[in-house]
């Protein structure tokens, strides 16, 4: 997995590519969540479109990414989430936690 | 028709690719809808990391063994692995709702229950786990055992 940084505004966009799936993916991305909320920035949007797989343990790593930004008073939207990964937050009821977009002006507009 | 494809590969992540490759075309081929070749996706591809994860314990001096069989309106998927296997009764009995953001425990097991027709798991006497995958074709629930 690969996770390129951009910011729209206050938004952070988190490019991700590759698999979610496990290994070393939820270090990354757990590191990832840690140095933005230390720059105090709590608006992650985590853009799915070049993720090929998630599997449970994928998943887990973003309701962990959730979790934190949570706790910490700030909030890690969806994009671009493929079919697949759609299937398994529907199935684990995820879906009614996360908030997903198929746009991205929109999911950067959902922090305004 | 019934005949069956066993691909071997090292405990790498590496390899899933492949894995997932031959599961789209043998799910394709044999008729499965869009919606169901993705269930079978998933599934597949987590009892793999589960089996090169946990059983294998990432060690990719140890394999782990595929067989699809694919049969007159169905399709099994076997996987195994070398490990030690698991309490997968107790498992399976206390798997939490999956809802549960700070449980992360059993969330793989009961998305291959939800997906698949069937789910179950065998230690074999030789050492090491198998896990059996079944789709019908037609399949429209779970009717999962162990």
């Amino acid at each position: 997995m690969k996770i390129k940084s951009r910011e729209a505004g206050q938004v952070v966009i988190l490019d991700v590519s590759g698999k979610l799936m496990g290994g070393g993916d939820a270090d990354t991305f757990r590191d990832t969540i840690h140095d933005l909320l230390e720059q105090g920035k709590k608006r992650i949007v985590v853009n799915l479109s070049e993720v090929g797989w998630v599997n449970s343990t994928g998943v887990g790593i973003l309701i962990t990414g959730y979790t934190t930004m949570r706790r910490n008073k700030g909030n890690l939207k969806l994009l671009h989430v493929s079919k697949k990964i759609q299937s398994i937050l529907y199935i684990t009821k995820l879906n009614l936690i996360f908030e997903c977009f198929d746009n991205e002006d929109e999911a950067i507009a959902s922090y305004s | 028709m019934g005949d069956n494809i066993t691909l071997t590969f090292p405990s790498s992540y590496q390899w899933l690719n492949m894995i997932d490759l031959v599961c789209g075309e043998v799910t394709s081929e044999m008729g499965f809808s869009h919606d169901a070749l993705n269930e079978i996706s998933i599934s597949v591809i987590e009892a793999c990391t589960n089996a090169l994860e946990h059983g294998n314990g990432s060690n990719v001096d140890l394999e782990v063994r595929v067989v699809f069989r694919r049969e007159q309106g169905r399709l099994t998927v076997e996987v195994f692995d070398c490990g030690k296997g698991f309490d997968y009764k107790n498992y399976m009995d206390n798997i939490p709702d999956p809802s549960d953001i700070q449980n992360h425990r059993g969330r793989g097991i009961y998305i291959m229950c939800q997906m698949m027709d069937s789910l179950s798991f065998e230690k074999l006497p030789d050492g090491g786990m198998k896990v059996t995958l079944l789709k019908k074709i037609d399949g429209t629930g779970a009717e999962n055992s162990d």
